[in-house]
């Protein structure tokens, strides 16, 4: 047991300084940077609110560039350790591929954290700059955006191994992003609908997790705070898209 | 047999995140069918949905609200008259979107409190249209019940209805030092202190506009007003 977290650990550090050395991940955060201060514009146009303003923009702003990384991360990592043929070299050892798999997925999800954490960082440097402290909540805000991110990253893993390119996991990734905002209005609906369309919709809540449930940001003042619901079902999703992925990945020939 | 073993667990553990998920989360948000965009951006509030940006969409509406109410409302070719150019220097003009403007921020965010306050001290206090203020304030009750700052506001459209200019400044004051008062009640309330002849607490909150609003149009005529009490104050009631 212990040799197999220590393998997890290996495979995970070493996916987390892949990611930290690619060209990519300090374009997104000059990216990030620049276009926080462009949210300057829009706090000057709120007069009053610029502090509220800043804030909504910054914390959207992370949590969109996070996630465009994690999702090209996730949906990439494999495709291409197959081409390079690394992932043979790591399984001619005795790596198991549930601990390869773990690692991989943990390596991405530090790198979505040390991006959040820096983009954070530059976010509260510039409302200081501007004059304000750390708005109310802005922990939780931060943490809520890492368990979606880790939700949709682990479920990028399980579809880049059966989709057939890069490309299709981004947009059945992204498509589920979307739909897991959605949840409550399909939950309205299915409510105010009958027959086979509530039928449909009811079944899609239980298959779509509930991104809402750690969308923080968007609450206000003592309501943000994530409840112990939200961490539970963060790991229920992530261990499910994991399973699933290990399943997938033990049927391929390598 | 082990390798059903594997989808099953998955399955099971996908089910108990969407289990504790339906018996947890219960939306703070009006439901879809609240939601009615008053001018062209429903692509905006789809954004604001799909990524969970309620509230940044939000703020763009209430920009988008603030941009209509400082928009004089002169068509091409009208001239306005001295009359007019006094009401709009107040924003009392006509504006018949605006409840249906500051309705659909707190549709989308129905936490803004600054918006609602906004809003309905505009309806209330500016336009002269007290029962779309009392509307709209009904509205942000409905998702905020506990909010007092909506009770004292209601409160005071009750006196200006009664045209109890003393009252109507008593039921504001509490709200003046919250961090969600808009500017505009602020120079409303230093407005009524100044009718009622009090003029110490009026030249109170004109410094405190001075000193905090970034609106500048608000900060100049809090500096002018200043500058007039100065003359009239005695010196240890002075604020400037």
């Amino acid at each position: 047991m212990k040799k197999i977290f220590s393998l997890t650990g290996a495979v995970a550090f070493n996916s987390f300084m892949e990611s930290v050395r690619n060209r990519f991940f300090t374009l997104f955060a000059v990216f990030a940077f620049a276009a926080i201060y462009a949210s300057v514009l829009a706090g000057v146009m709120a007069v009053d609110q610029e502090a509220r303003v800043l804030t909504d923009f910054g914390l959207a702003l992370m949590e969109l560039v996070a996630l465009a990384y994690a999702l090209f991360s996730a949906s990439s990592v494999l495709l291409r350790e197959a081409e390079t043929k690394t992932i043979y070299l790591v399984f001619s050892r005795p790596v198991p591929r549930s601990a390869y798999l773990a690692g991989k997925l943990a390596g991405s999800l530090m790198t979505s954290a040390l991006m959040l954490a820096v983009m954070g960082l530059m976010h509260l440097l510039l409302l200081k700059f501007r004059g304000f402290g750390v708005p109310p909540g802005y922990a939780w805000a931060l943490s809520g955006s890492l368990l979606k991110l880790a939700v949709i990253t682990s479920f990028a893993f399980f579809v880049s191994l059966f989709s057939t390119s890069a490309v299709s996991t981004l947009v059945i990734s992204g498509v589920f992003w979307t739909a897991g905002h959605f949840v409550t209005e399909t939950r309205f609906l299915a409510e105010s609908s009958g027959g086979a369309v509530a039928a449909a919709l009811k079944a899609a809540i239980w298959i779509i997790p509930n991104l809402q449930l750690f969308n923080a940001r968007d609450a206000a003042g003592a309501s943000c705070a994530l409840g112990p619901a939200a961490f539970f079902s963060a790991a229920a999703w992530v261990a499910g898209s994991y399973l699933a992925a290990v399943w997938l990945i033990s049927g391929k020939e390598f | 047999m082990t390798r059903l073993a594997l989808p099953a667990a998955a399955l099971l553990a996908w089910s108990a995140g969407a289990v504790v998920s339906y018996g947890y989360y219960h939306s703070p948000f009006p439901p879809p069918s609240e939601i009615r965009t008053p001018a062209a951006g429903a692509a905006g509030d789809m954004f604001a949905l799909a990524f969970g940006a309620r509230r940044l969409f939000a703020d763009v509406w209430f920009i988008r609200l603030m941009q209509y109410y400082g928009t004089p409302e002169l068509q091409e070719g009208e001239t306005e008259s001295s009359e007019e150019a006094h009401e709009r220097i107040n924003s009392a003009g006509r504006y018949p979107d605006f409840l249906a403007r500051a309705r659909h921020v707190l549709e989308i965010d129905p936490g803004f409190v600054m918006a609602a306050l906004y809003g309905t001290g505009s309806l209330a206090f500016n336009m002269g249209r007290p029962a779309e203020a009392q509307e709209l304030l009904e509205y942000a009750l409905k998702y905020s019940p506990r909010e007092w700052k909506y009770l004292n506001v209601l409160a005071a459209i009750g006196y200006s209805k009664a045209e109890d200019p003393a009252a109507v400044a008593g039921a504001i004051t509490p709200i003046l030092k919250d961090p969600d008062c808009p500017v505009m009640l602020k120079q409303q309330a230093a407005f009524l202190n100044k009718k009622i002849g009090n003029y110490a607490a009026a030249a109170a909150i004109y410094a405190d506009i001075a000193s905090t609003s970034r609106d500048m149009a608000y900060v100049r005529n809090a500096e002018r007003e200043l500058q007039k009490f100065s003359k009239v104050l005695p010196a240890g009631q002075r604020r400037d």
